[in-house]
């Protein structure tokens, strides 16, 4: 969590010591508030030799007056912002990205904090999953219902929650019929799937293997490891 | 027409069942669809009796069907028999132990052999079955009245049929329809010709009427079904005949009748079986109870279907299923509350759905499940978690996504994860679009999906190609063992050998049932 914050440049002074060149840099940068600007976009913008304009941005950068920040959405590129500004989550990628990277660890502990919520086969509300990660206190920041909810889904994505709406009764006989609810998996007690369990099924040469070809269910070598008693 | 390894597959079976002249001429049907018997001559490049009698076999086991097309307007008079291959029938030969365990379970030993004769024979009148059953048990005198009452056990569970008329006229799709008819239904009726396959449309004709399909004898014979059997004597291949008279009305009638109506295993109906048990398999983690009160309404139910792949169960009461409930074992310590409850557990999702006071079961939610997960196992087994979330994030929008939005679903590096999803694409998982856009620094948008209808025969493909392989595998361990001397060691070997590769195939074949016939 990286809401980088300096503090405000005395701008009056320093901003008015500017030569000409580097005045045209500062402004187009600023201009652009809290989105920034890459380096590619800021040169075609201005119109200024490449050799000055690097001059500029590196004279800019001494005196405080812009500063670089990493872009999640393009990590090589160099993206500048003024100082006074905090740059938008579209360019650090918002709760989920630490120096525009994805902050992984914070997600798992995120989302092992959901899944402790809801034992096995029980279900959950968006409003409960919200509860509990404000509960834990596992974010120094405080995140969004619809992060959580970004988090939810992607737990349905890793197959451990499941979207159902509320029936009114059972177990859901204290949430409103038909609201979005998440029911947990008992994964323990599924069974793999067929296909999966027997080489053929997770083979990289299937759409290559014929009868009495050169990679042939007689010959072949997944099946020796397989019947290998 | 069935994909291409099904079709491997399936001559395969007949192959290893029937050897290679059966095979050759079971693989033409297969390959060009419905022949004429003078088309299958030139096309094979048999002999006129190795053909015929291939296809005698063919009949026999129920795996060809005979049927005279009316040619359309015009020469109307035109009648050629040709001769189709029922796929589903040959690959029904690879489940005949799951068919036997059935019986076996549900009507005991005595039918069992009843049954076991049925299968190895393909077809059989009750005349036929009850001297097989009087010579195998020679010494023991065996009254043919109860290989009768046994046969009528087998009828009374539909676990056999009545065999389907031999020809079958089958009138050009446009003449199907009713003049009168309105403009809906006849785009209705139009879009069933057009889904149905033609093996369907011949299987259809030929089949008994309900009412007659499972019964021994009818007082009417000749009256109920005259209009089918018209043409049965004019096929000399087949070598029924089933033109009755009225002297059939009087008990002479009812010998002759044993003598003549020839009766096979009901496929449907192992089929039907065979589905609900997935079913069951499906909801095990949900507990017992579920488990318990889903094989109840089953059971209640099960008489009430007219066909294997429907979609939803007749409606029972909540009284109706603890009724069911607690007529076996397992259920009988059941409250009523434990019923209730195990219902909500079914109902979410909604594998069973209530309403208006009652439940009804939702075999297609049900199969749909059981299916991706299916498809789903093989994407984390192949490719991996990531590609499994991917798959899944798709699979669940069920319409395209562009690539960044699915990192941001999955959680996954933006840069990182169009390789992913390349992989899924090549290699027919998923389905991609290439989206220009002008003016905006990025020019080209990628947007993915899963094609399930695609998708889903592409995995079925691979399943038939998994078994024969299987099968080949198994063929060629037993080959080896036979020609080498092998010390008594290995024959251990071979025993494992056999154990895995044996469960693997009943194991996968329920699969392709999945994908296939539910
Ligand atoms: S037989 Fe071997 S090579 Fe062929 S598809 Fe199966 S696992 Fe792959």
């Amino acid at each position: 969590m990286s809401q980088l914050k300096r503090k405000r440049p005395d701008s009056n002074s320093v901003a008015d010591s500017l030569t000409e060149h580097e005045r045209v840099v500062y402004d187009a940068i600023r201009s652009k508030q809290e989105m920034g600007i890459s380096q590619r976009d800021l040169k075609r913008e201005i119109n200024l030799l490449d050799k000055l304009a690097s001059k500029s941005l590196k004279s800019l950068q001494d005196k405080n007056l812009v500063r670089l920040v990493p872009n999640f959405q393009s990590k090589g590129m160099k993206h500048y912002i003024a100082a006074e500004f905090n740059p938008s989550t579209e360019i650090t990628g918002g709760a989920w990205y630490t120096d525009g990277s994805l902050d992984s660890d914070f997600i798992g502990v995120l989302k092992a904090t959901c899944l402790k919520f809801v034992p096995n086969l029980k279900v959950a509300t968006l409003e409960g999953f919200v509860e509990a990660v404000k509960k834990s206190r596992v974010s120094q920041v405080e995140l969004s219902k619809k992060q959580i909810e970004e988090l939810v889904e992607s737990l349905v994505c890793d197959n451990e929650l499941m979207k159902v709406k509320s029936t009114g009764i059972g177990e859901f006989a204290s949430i409103p019929v038909g609201k979005v609810c998440y029911k947990r998996i008992d994964k323990g007690n599924r069974v793999s799937g067929t296909m999966a369990s027997i080489p053929c099924g997770v083979c990289p040469q299937i759409s290559i293997c014929t009868p009495d070809g050169i990679v042939s269910p007689k010959t072949c070598v997944y099946y020796n490891t397989w019947l290998d008693f | 027409m069935a994909s291409q390894y099904g079709l491997k597959y399936a001559v395969h079976i007949i192959t290893s069942h029937f050897g290679n002249l059966v095979a050759k001429v079971c693989e033409c049907l297969l390959r060009k669809g419905p022949l004429t018997l003078h088309n299958l001559i030139r096309f094979t490049e048999l002999t006129p009796l190795q053909v015929k009698n291939s296809l005698l076999v063919l009949i026999q086991h129920n795996c060809v069907q005979a049927f005279i097309e009316e040619s359309g307007v015009g020469d109307g008079a035109k009648l050629n028999t040709q001769y189709i291959a029922l796929f589903n029938n040959i690959i029904h030969r690879s489940r005949f132990s799951k068919f036997l365990a059935i019986v076996s379970k549900e009507l005991g030993e005595e039918c069992l052999k009843l049954f076991e004769g049925l299968l190895q024979h393909g077809r059989l009148t009750l005349a036929q079955i009850v001297d097989r059953a009087i010579s195998s048990t020679k010494g023991s005198d065996i009254a043919p009245g109860a290989i009768r009452e046994t046969f009528l056990k087998l009828l009374g569970s539909h676990f056999v049929e009545r065999c389907p008329a031999p020809e079958p006229v089958l009138s050009p799709p446009n003449q199907e329809l009713p003049s009168s008819a309105k403009r809906g239904s006849k785009s209705a009726k139009l879009q069933k010709i057009e889904t149905e396959t033609l093996e369907q449309r011949v299987s259809e004709e030929a089949a008994p009427s309900e009412a007659m399909r499972f019964l021994l004898t009818t007082d009417a014979e000749s009256n109920v079904d005259g209009g089918k059997d018209e043409n049965d004597s004019s096929s000399s291949l087949v070598g029924e005949k089933r033109k009755y008279d009225a002297l059939e009305l009087d008990k002479e009638g009812e010998a002759t009748n044993e003598r003549v109506i020839l009766w096979r295993a009901n496929f449907e109906e192992f089929i039907r079986r065979l589905r609900h048990k997935a079913c069951i398999e499906h909801v095990r983690h949900l507990g017992n109870g579920a488990v318990i009160v889903l094989s109840a309404m089953l059971e209640a139910t099960r008489s009430a279907e007219n066909k294997v792949k429907i979609d939803a169960s007749a409606p029972l009461s909540l009284n109706s299923i603890y009724e069911e409930v607690i007529k076996n074992d397992a259920g009988r310590n059941m409250t009523f509350d434990r019923v209730r409850s195990s219902l909500i557990e079914l109902g979410c999702p909604p594998l069973v759905k209530a309403f208006n006071d009652s439940y009804i079961i939702d075999f297609k939610a049900i199969i749909d499940l059981a299916q991706n997960d299916e498809v789903e196992s093989i994407v984390l087994k192949r490719y991996g978690q990531e590609a499994y979330k991917m798959f899944r994030a798709l699979s669940q929008a069920g319409h395209l996504l562009e690539t960044d939005k699915i990192a941001e679903q999955t959680f996954y590096e933006k840069k990182d994860t169009p390789k992913v999803l390349y992989k899924l694409w090549k290699e027919e998982y998923l389905h991609m679009e290439k989206l220009q856009i002008t003016g905006a620094r990025q020019s080209q948008l990628l947007l993915w999906k899963v094609n399930k209808k695609n998708l889903w025969e592409h995995v079925l493909d691979e399943m038939f190609h998994a078994a024969l392989n299987l099968s080949l595998r198994l063929a060629h361990e037993l080959e080896k063992e036979k020609e080498l001397l092998n010390p008594p060691q290995s024959r251990d070997r071979i025993i494992r050998v056999r154990l895995v590769l044996e469960s693997a195939q009943i194991k996968l074949d329920d699969a392709i049932m999945l994908f296939h016939d539910f």
